[in-house]
C-alpha cells in the first residue's frame, strides 16, 4: 500500500490566492502536490457549506484563502 | 402571569375595533394540554379565543415573515428580540407592528413533565408558581421553577426589548445564571469525545425538520437541505447527513439566534439542538459583544467589518 | 468546527496578495503539514452507496 498523502480542498479566492498560485507556477516554484484548488469568484462566495460539503466526500483537509 | 390574557384580550379587542391592526398574532387553547398553538384573531369577536399561560412557548415571529398586513402581535422576551432580528432583515417593517409586550417567567417544558408522570395527561392547571397536572388515576404538582424549559431557565432577556403596549409591570431579570456551563463543558472534552458527544446527541434525530420550521430565523424560500442541484446533504437517516443539517442550521443562526428554545421544544425526540446554537451565541458575545436582537441601532457583527475584528485565526 | 469534533488543524484560513506566490508556496506547505501530521479524516464521510 502506498504511503497515504493528504488530499486537501484549496478554495482560492480569484482576485487574490488563485492570483498568488498562478505566479507561484509561472515562477516555477515548487509546492507539493496534496491540494486541489477550487477558485471560487471572491472569498465572500465562501459558504460553510463547502467546507462541510468537501469533508464528507472525504477531504482530509479544508484551506480557504482570500 | 395567568391573569395576563384579560390585558391581552382587551388590548387586541381595542386594536382590531379601531382598525389599527387587520389581525393579532396570540395563542389560543391547543388539542392537546400543554400544547397552545399559534392564532391569528381577524375580528373581536374571536378574541375571546386567546390564552396566556405557560404553555405559550412557540416563538410568533415566526409569523411574521414578509407578512404584508398591519400586524398586533403578543411578544415574550426572546419574541420580541427574534422580531427585532426581523425587522434588521428587512422581513418585516417595525411600522406594521403593534407589539403587546409580555414580560415572561419562562415556559413550561412538557417534555419535563410527561417524563415525570405515567399515563397520558389530560389537564394541567397552574397557579402560584406550581403546575398541578391531571390524567386518568393520578394527579401530581411541580414546582414550575423545576420543569422550566432549559433555556428559559438561563433566560437572561425575560422582558421585551421593543414594545407598544405592556400588559404588566416589568419582571426582574434572572442575573445569577451561567448561560454556557453545558457550552464549556463540551468544548472541554477531546476532539475524540467531542465527535462521539454529537454522534450519540443526534442519534435520535429523525430529520422532520421540526427545528427548522418551528425557528422564525429559518425562513429561507429554499432550505439547503431541500437544494438538489448541488444536493448538500442526502436524505436519508445517515448519521453525517443528520450532522450536516444540525452544524449547518447551527452556522445559519450565527449571531441571529437568541436561544427562544422553539426548536428544543418543537424536537419530537427531545434533543437539545440548542447546544450547537449556544456555542456560536457564545462565540458572538466573547468575540464580538453582540447578543442577538436588542436594538434596532446597530448591525449585527457578521455583516459589518470593523478593523479590530478578531483575526488570529486567519494566517 | 473544533467543537462539533473536528480537528481544529483540518480548516485553515489565511490571506495572500496575488502577488505573494512565496507566502502561497509557504502556506501550501504548512497546510499540508499540519494535515499529514493529523492522518486521514475518519469523522463526517458520508460513505456513498457503492455502484457496481
Amino acid at each position: 500500500m502506498p504511503e497515504w498523502e493528504p488530499k486537501i480542498v484549496a478554495f482560492l479566492c480569484n482576485w487574490c490566492s488563485y492570483g498568488a498560485a498562478d505566479l507561484a507556477g509561472v515562477s516555477r516554484m515548487q509546492y507539493p502536490p496534496n491540494i486541489r484548488v477550487i477558485r471560487i469568484p471572491c472569498t465572500g462566495r465562501m459558504s460553510p457549506k463547502f467546507i462541510l460539503a468537501a469533508l464528507r466526500k472525504g477531504a482530509d483537509g479544508v484551506w480557504v484563502s482570500g | 402571569m395567568v391573569g395576563y390574557i384579560d390585558k391581552i384580550k382587551e388590548i387586541s379587542e381595542r386594536l382590531l375595533k379601531d382598525g389599527k391592526v387587520d389581525m393579532v398574532i396570540g395563542f389560543r387553547k391547543g388539542t392537546m394540554p400543554m400544547m397552545n398553538e399559534p392564532h391569528r384573531v381577524k375580528s373581536a369577536d374571536d378574541v375571546k379565543n386567546l390564552v396566556w399561560d405557560s404553555n405559550c412557548g412557540i416563538n410568533l415571529a415566526n409569523y411574521l415573515t414578509d407578512r404584508k398586513e398591519k400586524i398586533g402581535i403578543v411578544a415574550k422576551g426572546c419574541d420580541s428580540r427574534n422580531i427585532v432580528t426581523h425587522i434588521i432583515e428587512n422581513k418585516i417593517d417595525r411600522d406594521q407592528l403593534y407589539i403587546i409586550g409580555v414580560p415572561c417567567k419562562g415556559m413550561i417544558d412538557s417534555h419535563k413533565i410527561t417524563n415525570a408522570v405515567s399515563g397520558e395527561i389530560v389537564d394541567v392547571v397552574e397557579s402560584n408558581g406550581e403546575v398541578t397536572v391531571k390524567g386518568d388515576g393520578f394527579e401530581e404538582t411541580f414546582n414550575k421553577a423545576d420543569v422550566l424549559q432549559k433555556n428559559c431557565a438561563v433566560c437572561i432577556h425575560r422582558n421585551p426589548v421593543i414594545y407598544d403596549e405592556l400588559v404588566t409591570d416589568l419582571v426582574e431579570e434572572q442575573a445569577d445564571v451561567d448561560r454556557y456551563e453545558d457550552v464549556r463543558e463540551i468544548e472541554a472534552m477531546s476532539t475524540e469525545e467531542k465527535h462521539n458527544f454529537f454522534d450519540d446527541l443526534l442519534a435520535p434525530c429523525i430529520r422532520c425538520y421540526a427545528c427548522r420550521n418551528a425557528c422564525p430565523l429559518c425562513y429561507c424560500p429554499t432550505c439547503f437541505v431541500d437544494e438538489s442541484r448541488p444536493q448538500w446533504v442526502g436524505k436519508g437517516d445517515d448519521p453525517v447527513d443528520i450532522k450536516t443539517f444540525h452544524f449547518l442550521r447551527a452556522y445559519h443562526c450565527a449571531g441571529r439566534c437568541t436561544d427562544c428554545g422553539s426548536c428544543e421544544r418543537a424536537c419530537p425526540v427531545g434533543i437539545n439542538m440548542r447546544l450547537l446554537t449556544k456555542k456560536l451565541e457564545m462565540d458572538c458575545l466573547n468575540l464580538y459583544g453582540w447578543e442577538a436582537g436588542l436594538t434596532l441601532d446597530n448591525r449585527p457583527p457578521l455583516d459589518t467589518y470593523k478593523p479590530d475584528d478578531p483575526e488570529e485565526f486567519i494566517k | 468546527m473544533e467543537f462539533m469534533g473536528i480537528e481544529r488543524d483540518r480548516l485553515h484560513l489565511s490571506w495572500i496578495s496575488s502577488a505573494e506566490a512565496t507566502k502561497f508556496v509557504e502556506v501550501v506547505n504548512n497546510v499540508t503539514e499540519a494535515v499529514r501530521a493529523l492522518g486521514p479524516n475518519t469523522h463526517f464521510i458520508k460513505n456513498e452507496a457503492k455502484v457496481a
